[in-house]
């Protein structure tokens, strides 16, 4: 079962193209020397998502009204505080860490439990972490692009991350330490349906519009991870430039400046929700 | 005399302000708001036919969008490599199926309401105008626009959706589609044309 792993990992590993620079641009910009292995998960997941996930979320999403649903994600939300505020503090980020804390307090008292999001109606807008975006911001390589089975796009960084978050969740140890395991468990059936059900109508469009749906989820997974790492403040300077044509050149995606202001955006945020 | 001088002061002004000229000077901020609202107002319908809607997104979108620097863009390292006549099909197919993949997305767009956020300056003479799409309760969306002086006028040549770069996007899936097709753009071409042709028949139901 090993040696069967390891041929597959082997003869999915695509070779780096040495003769022609461009090609290896190309290469390195794509970044996902296990392709063929990826695509075989990224097909299974699809089937996974066709058969149970997308009709599971479709019944959520008729069956629940508006208002439910909305207090499943804002309670889902609420809960998953700890690991905010704790990626928060990790990146020393003490304003945001503040936004998270206040939150926190505001929408368990007044909103209910975290059924109803006060908090954002007082300006105090939300934002997710989590300890792969940690550790970029530290400065730690992303890898190359995987696909996980039953999970979907990540990378080396941020599987590692998503392991470090279950260790700061509080309700991960509802399941080992307690016979109220069920809560974590609830939590995490509501969160995924509850997310899938709020991309049926997105997820299909793109399926539907793309040549190549696997390297549109490829692109996608990156930039949106770039975004979030910058707090929403990436570098967008690549782009269809106003250089004449025949000088143009394939550069870096996104590129994002370690030593950057992250507080820029999140300071816009915050004074356009109070202007709201 | 001095009425006549007032008048003619007036027609003048009144021809300045009517001339393109006076359009370069348009601040790429009230260009996005005024395109933005106009787009949902057009667009938005959910009685509009398929049809009707891809025809006046095309014309946004021409007279709006630099259609063929993005197709550059977009293609990347192939643009280079390409022949005339390779160019050419790609830019035409590269314009429906902007059409076919995004047209679509505005049907659902009805009753949400566009607010510009200001603006930073990108490279070279290349603005960012930030905006934010509100839909009621759900979570407002941040839309960026790369907006550039073409001559008189201004002309987007990207839009950046919570930090998602179209042109980035769809450049990395063209480049996956030539690779996966051994290197050869008319892999890419013939995706294309697949793509437009089946659209056509299925928009015409």
């Amino acid at each position: 079962m090993m040696a069967l792993a390891g041929l597959v990992v082997l003869a999915g590993c695509a070779m780096p193209p040495t003769n022609d620079p461009e090609a290896l641009a190309a290469y390195r910009e794509a970044n996902d020397p296990l392709e063929p292995m990826n695509r075989y998960f990224f097909d299974l997941n699809n089937f996974a998502d066709e058969i149970l996930m997308k009709p599971l979320a479709g019944w959520y999403y008729i069956a629940l009204p508006n208002f439910a649903q909305d207090g499943v994600r804002n309670a889902v939300n609420n809960v998953r505080t700890p690991v905010i505020l704790a990626n928060d503090l990790f990146q020393g980020e003490f304003e945001r860490a503040g936004t998270t804390f206040g939150r926190f307090l505001v929408n368990s008292t007044l909103g209910l439990g975290g059924l109803f999001d006060i908090a954002e109606k007082m300006g105090l807008e939300r934002h997710d972490e989590d300890f792969g975006q940690t550790m970029a911001v530290a400065g730690v390589d992303e890898g190359p692009y995987l696909v996980l089975p039953l999970i979907g796009p990540s990378n080396p960084r941020d599987a590692f991350g998503k392991v470090v978050d279950a260790f700061l969740d509080p309700m991960t140890y509802l399941t080992f330490f307690t016979n109220v395991g069920w809560i974590n468990t609830t939590r995490n059936g509501l969160d995924i349906v509850d997310f899938r059900a709020r991309n049926l109508q997105t997820l299909d469009q793109i399926k539907k519009g793309s040549l190549d749906y696997y390297a549109t989820v490829r692109s996608l997974y990156r930039q949106r991870r770039a975004d979030e790492i910058s707090n929403g403040n990436p570098n967008l300077m690549e782009g269809p430039g106003s250089e004449p044509e025949e000088t143009s050149e394939v550069r870096p995606i996104i590129m994002i400046d370690p030593n950057a202001s992250l507080d820029f955006l999140h300071d816009s945020v915050v004074k356009q929700g109070s202007m709201n | 005399m001095s009425a006549l001088r007032s008048f003619l002061v007036l027609l003048f002004a009144g021809f300045v302000a009517a001339s393109p000229g006076a359009a370069a000077a348009e601040e790429p901020t009230d260009f996005i708001s005024t395109l933005g609202t106009r787009a949902i107002t057009e667009l938005a319908d959910e009685n509009m036919s398929q049809v009707d809607r891809e025809t006046r997104f095309r014309n946004l979108l021409n007279e709006h969008f630099d259609v063929p620097a993005i197709g550059r863009f977009v293609l990347g390292r192939h643009w280079k490599v390409a022949s005339d006549e390779e160019r050419a099909e790609f830019l035409d197919l590269f314009e429906d199926f902007i059409v076919r993949s995004y047209a679509v997305r505005f049907a659902g767009y009805s009753g949400e309401t566009f607010a510009v956020k200001g603006s930073t300056p990108g490279p070279k003479l290349a603005t960012l105008v930030h905006s934010r799409v509100l839909r009621g309760s759900a979570e407002p969306i941040r839309v960026d626009w790369r907006v550039e002086p073409r001559g008189e006028k201004l002309v987007i040549t990207d839009v950046i959706v919570e930090g998602v770069s179209m042109s980035v996007t769809q450049r990395s899936e063209f480049a996956s589609v030539i690779q996966s097709s051994g290197g050869k753009i008319e892999g890419l071409l013939e995706a294309l044309r697949n793509k437009t042709i089946t659209a056509d028949t299925t928009g015409a139901q």
